[in-house]
């Protein structure tokens, strides 16, 4: 850990020597104008905070933190080894998300808690989406955010000090004094070919879905670490809460994210080009079909669910092309994905965290289409470890203990590869359960109220199972089996594409206690679990939503056209009635 | 008394440019957060602003010579108490739940404009003009109100009944009943009777005053008491105790109920309904000890049958904590949050 320090450090002071000696043999007098990248400016390192800060904080730190970031800082308290990202590690002064340039410290001032001019107090305030790190904001005072880093700046950055001119510079990034250049076609175009010269698209992916030949990258401390995944702008650890707006992205790229193998950017572009990508990285967001952001959900800073998944209905054969009109027009719920950390084995880092789901049918079919984004296609190399079916397996979890072999942190992109995968669980006799019909969560309530469970993998299978209880092993339901079919399946640029049709059901092809009917017009409840191969996902280590409903559309009916029209010639009625009382009334007073 | 009407009216009218920002999305409808636990206190404050706020407006305007009749104030006041808790509370209040409270406002309405025969005269005058529609102006209105009344009204009937996939919605007991005693790994507790074993004074005796004196302090952030910090070297007994379950708690439990136990974890952004939030006086405060040991033991499918519709993804912890690791996480929980556990006397 030292090490990679020092070493760094030493490329740091190399580089700089470099400088010097260029300019100097170019004989130019304003190196430190030169020297600095286009937007940033000198500043003062902020002063020290009081020994009363520092103590206060000492009590925050300790009520609040010290169970991810450990006793001395070190990022390895007794949460630590089933996160990932890890928690931060103080000591070495590495943080991500600065105004500063590459390399240096944060800005902190325990005097200042103004957006903009006080990095780790807006990670602290706004949390680091994406990861454990949660938003402080209505939990802890302002006053307390900043005791506590007065605390950790000054006792827990152990390698560093923030108040040291000798070994400290500052180079702050005037993002307030820079205007955004506006998202036009041409800013967009600019940006899609930036991403490609200067080299984006080898570790975040073609697509921007963080899929590049950067599998296996490292932070400064040897974990493994992903690039940012552009599709899900709510999980940018630097998104503020305020995902949309791309200044956070034009900030991030400008100062690059120390501690990990995102560089700046802010030497070999203009402020101009890094506008154009961030506009562009921002545009790859997804967003509602009208272009609008999506909506976020201020308690999760997530998208706003909504548990109904309803399905359209098509005349005619449902299109396999998911190019294809019908498709293309239908609407899209988003799924969220939640480690499956229930059963043994328990998955704590769940890789897929949500899928889209859009759906249709016909007289005959319903036909699920399933999206969602993994960096790696995983198609099995090695024997499961365990029977998919299989619940409750013995594993030996790894002691909990930072820095011990086996811990989740250093399995991390080291597993033996298994299928991706995409499954959904609906409930079979749902007319039957009592309302609101659900079955006992989460694998069905019991042999006589079981689940139905279709499972897509990426070897090419479709496979029927069927759940019977919390506790219980799957059953392979063959019969099924036959009536499933796979529409599309295919992987792009990290993205996954999957769809499947399935019988509606009735009563003379299917069977009523094992297969599910779908009925247009109920709410028809429906789970979807996800596996990521190269994530170590088998079985049910997997990634599981809650309950959602899925709900076929029926046609208007024909008495929504007759009612109103009577409604609305009784109101006429009325009013005649009123206005006439009214008026005899009046006449019989002036009489 | 100019005065005092003239800042009830500023207020009134920041307050209404805040309320609308927040309909049109302009400003974000958490710039005035809602503080978890003082949610409905607030609310009230801040509605008795507004109707202070509205007094100071209707005063300064009658001052100025542009009297606002009181028809207009009724509906739109009524309108203002909609708007405010459909944009204002957030997480949204259900659709039922907003009807019942407009129609308890819709009666206050009422009383206040009919609390004597002058006011409701003054209320009903501009209805009876428009009836009688003696003017001109007054004709053309009571023309548009007959054509776009039924048209407002079969719209609306029309929008009811053409199909719709909203969520059922549902409904579910909190605390169900617990059962007299419960049996893990292999040895049976009684509720009534069991004891938290790591509940204990120095001398190592159950003791609940001793460790509630040790509890993190109320109030914003609950830190802990300065000279109880359980990370300390030397801590023994009680807080040492604490500090472990904390340790079990951030293993297992954080990715649901949340780094500051307000089940706003990692995961739970995933689950409906969200997991339970221990720092809302509803939850751990209100139960016993015994009863929390009982959920945790047994989790979601634990629950009894009146527990329906069991919508609960909380596993049987007896599964994977052995039985002191479980009491240790509630002690944990208690001291987090800085709540007693409710005893049976």
């Amino acid at each position: 850990m030292k090490n990679s320090f020092s070493l760094k450090a030493g490329a740091l002071l190399t580089t700089a020597f470099g400088i010097i000696l260029v300019s100097g043999s170019t004989g130019s007098l304003t190196f430190a104008q030169d020297a600095l990248p286009e937007g940033f400016k000198k500043s003062e390192l902020a002063p020290e905070p009081s020994a009363d800060m520092i103590e206060a904080g000492k009590r925050v730190y300790f009520t609040k933190c010290v169970w991810c970031h450990g006793v001395d800082g070190a990022g390895d308290g007794p949460g630590a080894d089933r996160l990932w990202p890890r928690p931060r590690n103080f000591n070495q002064g590495t943080f991500k998300i600065r105004h500063t340039a590459s390399g240096e410290l944060p800005l902190f001032d325990a005097k200042k808690p103004i957006p903009g001019q006080n990095d780790l107090f807006e990670t602290v305030t706004h949390g680091l989406p994406g990861s454990a790190m949660p938003s402080w904001e209505g939990i802890l005072t302002e006053e307390q955010r900043l005791q506590v880093l007065s605390f950790v700046t000054t006792q827990l950055v152990k390698d560093r000090k923030f108040t040291d001119k000798q070994s400290e510079a500052q180079t702050v990034l005037q993002l307030e004094g820079l205007k955004p250049i506006a998202a036009s076609e041409d800013s967009l175009k600019r940006g899609s070919e930036l991403i490609v010269e200067k080299k984006c698209v080898e570790c975040h992916g073609a697509e921007g879905r963080g899929d590049g030949n950067a599998f296996n990258l490292k932070d400064d401390w040897g974990f493994s670490i992903q690039p940012a995944d552009w599709h899900k702008c709510w999980n940018f650890r630097g998104s503020r809460q305020d995902p949309y707006n791309v200044k956070n992205i034009f900030r991030t790229f400008s100062t690059g994210v120390n501690g990990t193998p995102m560089p700046s950017f802010a030497d070999n572009s203009t402020v101009e080009e890094r506008w154009h990508i961030a506009n562009f990285v921002n545009s790859l967001c997804e967003r509602e079909a009208d272009g609008k952001p999506l909506s976020i959900d201020p308690l999760t800073d997530k998208p706003k669910i909504n548990f109904v998944v309803s399905s359209g209905v098509v005349e005619g054969e449902i299109p396999a092309d998911p190019e294809h009109e019908l498709w293309k027009n239908r609407a899209r719920r988003y799924v969220a994905m939640g480690g499956q950390i229930t059963h043994k084995p328990r998955n704590f880092v769940n890789r897929i965290d949500d899928i889209w789901v859009k759906s249709l049918y016909n007289d005959k079919h319903i036909v699920f289409m399933f999206q969602w984004d993994d960096r790696t296609k995983s198609v099995a190399e090695g024997k499961l470890p365990w029977a998919p079916t299989q619940v409750n397996v013995d594993v030996k979890e790894q002691d909990p203990k930072t820095g011990e072999e086996g811990s989740i942190a250093s399995h991390q992109n080291n597993y033996t590869v298994y299928n991706d995968a995409i499954a959904m669980e609906t409930a079979v006799k749902w007319k039957e359960l009592p309302a609101p019909i659900k079955p006992r969560y989460l694998f069905g309530s019991n042999e006589q109220y079981p689940v139905d469970i279709v499972k897509w993998e990426a070897d090419g299978s479709l496979r029927a199972f069927k759940g019977t209880g919390w506790d219980k092993d799957f059953e392979e339901r063959d019969t099924y089996e036959e009536n499933i079919k796979i529409l599309h399946s295919e992987w792009k640029n990290g993205r996954w594409t999957v769809i499947v049709q399935r019988p509606l059901g009735n009563k003379k092809d299917q069977d009523y206690d094992e297969d599910t009917f779908f009925e247009m017009g109920q709410y028809i409840p429906t789970v979807f679990f996800a596996w990521d191969g190269h994530n170590g996902d088998a079985g049910r280590k997997m990634a599981v939503s809650a309950f959602y409903y899925t709900f076929l559309e029926p046609p208007t009916p024909r008495e929504a056209y007759i009612y109103p029209v009577a409604i609305a010639f009784g109101v006429v009625l009325l009013e005649g009635w009123v206005l006439t009382r009214r008026s005899n009334k009046r006449k019989g007073k002036t009489l | 008394m100019k005065a005092i009407m003239s800042v009830g009216a500023l207020i009134g009218v920041v307050g209404l440019l805040l309320l609308v920002g927040m309909i049109l999305d302009i400003v974000p409808s958490n710039t005035v957060r809602l503080v978890e636990g003082y949610m409905p206190v607030q609310m009230l404050l801040e509605l008795a602003l507004f109707v202070a706020g509205f007094a100071g407006l209707s005063y300064m305007m009658t001052a100025m010579g542009m009297t606002f009749p009181r028809f207009w104030q009724g509906i739109l006041f009524w309108a203002f108490i909609l708007l405010y808790l459909k944009f204002r509370v957030y997480p949204p209040i259900p659709f039922s739940v907003r009807a019942m409270y407009g129609t308890v406002s819709l009666v206050a309405v009422f009383m206040w404009v009919s609390a004597n025969e002058e006011d409701w005269k003054k209320f009903k005058q501009p209805i009876m003009n428009i009836l009688d529609a003696q003017t001109g102006m007054n004709k053309l209105l009571r023309y548009a109100y007959l054509i776009v009344l039924p048209i407002l009204i079969g719209g609306f009937s029309y929008n009811a009944m053409v199909p719709k996939s909203e969520e059922p919605i549902e409904l579910r007991t909190v605390h169900p009943a617990p059962p007299a005693s419960t049996k893990v790994h292999g040895k049976t507790y009684t509720l009534q009777t069991s004891q938290n074993p790591y509940r204990v004074n120095p001398e190592g005796k159950y003791d609940q005053e001793y460790t509630n004196a040790n509890i993190v302090e109320q109030g914003m952030g609950r830190l802990m008491k300065p000279n109880a910090n359980p990370w300390d070297k030397d801590a023994q007994g009680y807080l040492k105790y604490v500090r472990e379950g904390g340790e079990i708690f951030f293993q297992n439990c954080h990715f649901c109920h949340g780094d500051n136990l307000n089940g706003r974890g990692l995961h739970a952004f995933a689950f409906n309904p969200i997991p339970a939030n221990f720092t809302d006086p509803g939850t751990i405060a209100q139960l016993q000890e015994t009863f929390i040991f009982w959920r945790v033991s047994k989790g979601g499918i634990g629950l009894p049958n009146e527990g329906f519709p069991w919508a609960s993804v909380m596993p049987p912890w007896e599964q994977h904590l052995t039985v002191d690791e479980i009491w240790k996480v509630i002690l944990f929980e208690y001291w987090h949050t800085g709540y007693y556990p409710r005893t049976w006397d």
